[in-house]
């Protein structure tokens, strides 16, 4: 319904600060995931843009209007905590229509729209129970039903599933989107799980230690990100780091590892003399993207070690050790291997990242 | 929210303890309830009943305590000729005037001081229950000198704010406590769904219900047994029933029948009042609702 514009926002407690400088747009009715580990800012982020807290320096605007000297109730929005943050002495169906009520709505509408979002959220039959009697994924849902009984101009979420079971919480992700999707409204929500921001964002913006990281779609973010650290907290296993070194040789530039030399594309060659890179790099590779193969001689270029195999189902983590660096390959079920058993693996030049060993920002 | 189950496993020890908590408790009511129980029948008792006492050891003349006459004439001469009615009233008013001041001042003195910041916080508060470190005794004086000077001495509305400078401090104290207990999380729910801090307050007060009961009984009861400051700064218009009945000591005539019958006039109002917040007592409301 309104676009979010967060403009060179800071926020201090007392000295420590908790978010610099920070720049964001949410455009109107899209999906904005707010990523970042505990402590990076964006609970605080969100609490301003709740009106919960102050805002240190910076504007916050709702399309044009500057929400930094208003009050929550005056800024049209419907949080959802992480707590769920239930009224514990009131029914469901008086959690849900609290915020009606506050409007003034009268009784017929808040009963109608209560039982909607009921229904949309599949809690009609608990509306008589109070919070106690309720189950955690009942709990969250009636938090959500509370946020969406109005029509706020903006929905903020708290990590609202992170207290919910891994089952529950896999369900409520496509849930959540669907309901976003389905009620239009937009939607900052904050997490620090990649994989709900990945699956239901439009854009995320990662944050680090108070400062944005890098601000894309989730493909954008997984594929070219910006940094080594945003490359290393999205992605499930997490990407491997090798310290290389560049040397131009006959046949073009070369990633040179003590195990191994990999020869870089053209247009990743390209890339390196637009940015004017550095000799010394980190190699980043997603752990899906290298090849595996038991035995040695096996026939991939790099020979190594098992450390250790686990077995996910499906697919197989296989941690590999490569010479001094200890590396995560995710490959397709095989049989278990022994420790310190010779392996061969091999990296697809055309899908590793290079980054500046001294800042860790990316080259590609 | 209930208390957890604990396993008990029996021991001989743990019989003797048995045995020795019963033996306790029965003591303990005999010891409470049983100058309750003497009062109330002798209320009820003519003069002559109430002096027939069983001699020592006598443990089958204790019937004779039981086998009396009964008789309001005590009450009504309570009631009629001597105004008991008006000094329950003052009774009242002052204690509940009190308390109801006290909690509704207190839980909003006591909701900012566990919320919000500000520079010198600690010491108000401080401050704030050290006036309950000196006696009532130590204050009266310039109390009274005080409230004399403000046509304060023998009214109601005095007596009142005696009351409310005890317990205020008292009430925010204990109701600070309370707040702490309750997370921010609702009342920051309650702001997003539309509501102002003072509604989003009143939101959290029944949260803080036992806290607000149990500190109600308790001013109340400051108030209700009150002698000092009712005798002195309530002396003429605002007498409560507990220096009006020590009026009934006279130096020629103690009007024991009487004095029973105030005893049991000040103490059923006190009864009624615990059953009708003991409910409110039960902690353990906000369980549940907010993940800890």
């Amino acid at each position: 319904m309104v676009e979010v514009n967060i403009q060179n926002v800071w926020k201090y407690y007392g000295k420590t600060v908790a978010v610099k400088e920070l720049n964001l747009k949410c455009p109107e009715n899209s999906f904005l995931a707010i990523l970042g580990p505990s402590g990076c800012g964006k609970s605080s982020t969100l609490r301003m843009l709740a009106g919960l807290e102050h805002i240190s320096a910076g504007d916050i605007f709702f399309g044009d209007l500057r929400v930094n000297q208003l009050p929550p109730k005056e800024r049209d929005i419907a949080m959802v905590f992480e707590n769920y943050a239930l009224y514990p002495h009131k029914t469901v169906f008086e959690n849900m229509a609290n915020p009606l009520r506050l409007r003034n709505v009268n009784r017929e509408e808040i009963d109608k729209r209560v039982r909607r979002a009921a229904e949309l959220l599949q809690i009609e039959m608990l509306l008589d129970r109070k919070p106690m009697q309720l189950s955690g994924g009942q709990k969250q849902r009636t938090a959500i039903g509370r946020a969406i009984v109005r029509e706020p101009k903006v929905f903020l979420f708290d990590e609202p599933i992170a207290h919910l079971d891994a089952k529950l919480r896999a369900h409520m992700r496509g849930e959540l989107k669907h309901l976003q999707r389905r009620l239009e409204t937009t939607t900052i929500y904050v997490t620090h799980d990649q994989l709900e921001a990945m699956s239901m964002a439009d854009n995320i913006a990662v944050m680090h230690e108070g400062v944005l990281q890098q601000f894309g779609t989730p493909s954008e973010i997984y594929n070219h990100p910006a940094n080594e650290w945003v490359a290393g907290f999205v992605g499930e296993p997490p990407m491997n780091f090798l310290n290389c070194r560049l040397e131009r040789g006959a046949d073009g530039v070369v990633a040179v590892h003590p195990s191994f030399r990999l020869a870089l594309t053209d247009a990743q060659r390209r890339l390196l003399e637009e940015k004017g890179a550095e000799a010394e790099v980190r190699l980043g590779v997603r752990p899906d993207t290298i090849a595996y193969r038991a035995g040695a001689g096996s026939g991939l270029g790099i020979a190594a070690k098992v450390f250790v195999t686990e077995p996910l189902g499906g697919d197989m983590i296989v941690e590999v050790q490569l010479g001094a660096d200890r590396i995560t390959v995710k490959t397709k079920i095989g049989p278990s291997a022994n420790l310190d058993e010779p392996c061969t693996i091999a990296f697809d030049a055309a899908r590793i990242h290079l980054f500046a060993a001294s800042n860790g920002i990316a080259y590609f | 929210m209930a208390s957890r189950e604990i396993a008990q496993y029996p021991s001989a020890s743990r019989r003797v303890f048995g045995v020795v908590t019963i033996l306790f408790i029965a003591f303990y009511l005999l010891w409470t309830l049983l100058p309750l129980l003497i009062m109330f029948l002798s209320s009820f008792k003519d003069l002559l009943d109430a002096f027939q006492l069983p001699a020592t050891g006598d443990w089958g003349g204790v019937a004779t305590l039981f086998t009396f006459e009964p008789t309001t004439k005590h009450y009504e001469n309570l009631f009629l000729e001597l105004n008991f009615g008006t000094y329950l009233g003052n009774s009242l008013i002052a204690s509940l005037g009190s308390a109801g001041i006290s909690v509704v001042l207190g839980s909003m003195a006591a909701y900012s001081l566990s919320r919000l910041d500000f520079r010198g916080k600690n010491h108000l508060f401080f401050w704030i229950i050290s006036t309950r470190m000196a006696p009532v005794v130590a204050v009266l004086v310039p109390l009274y000198a005080i409230f004399r000077s403000l046509d304060l001495i023998g009214t109601l509305p005095g007596l009142i704010l005696a009351y409310t400078t005890f317990n205020l401090p008292f009430a925010i104290w204990i109701l600070k406590g309370f707040f702490d207990n309750v997370p921010y999380a609702i009342e920051e729910a309650s702001m997003c769904d539309g509501s102002t801090r003072l509604q989003a307050l009143r939101m959290i007060l029944p949260l803080v219900a036992p806290g607000i009961g149990a500190f109600l009984v308790l001013c109340v009861l400051f108030g209700w047994n009150d002698y000092l400051f009712s005798s002195i700064i309530g002396s003429g218009g605002a007498k409560t029933l507990p220096p009006a009945t020590i009026g009934l000591v006279q130096p020629q005539n103690i009007q024991w029948g009487s004095i029973m019958a105030a005893g049991a006039v000040t103490t059923v109002p006190m009864l009624f009042l615990g059953v009708l917040i003991r409910r409110y007592l039960v902690a353990g409301l906000t369980m549940g609702a907010v993940r800890e």
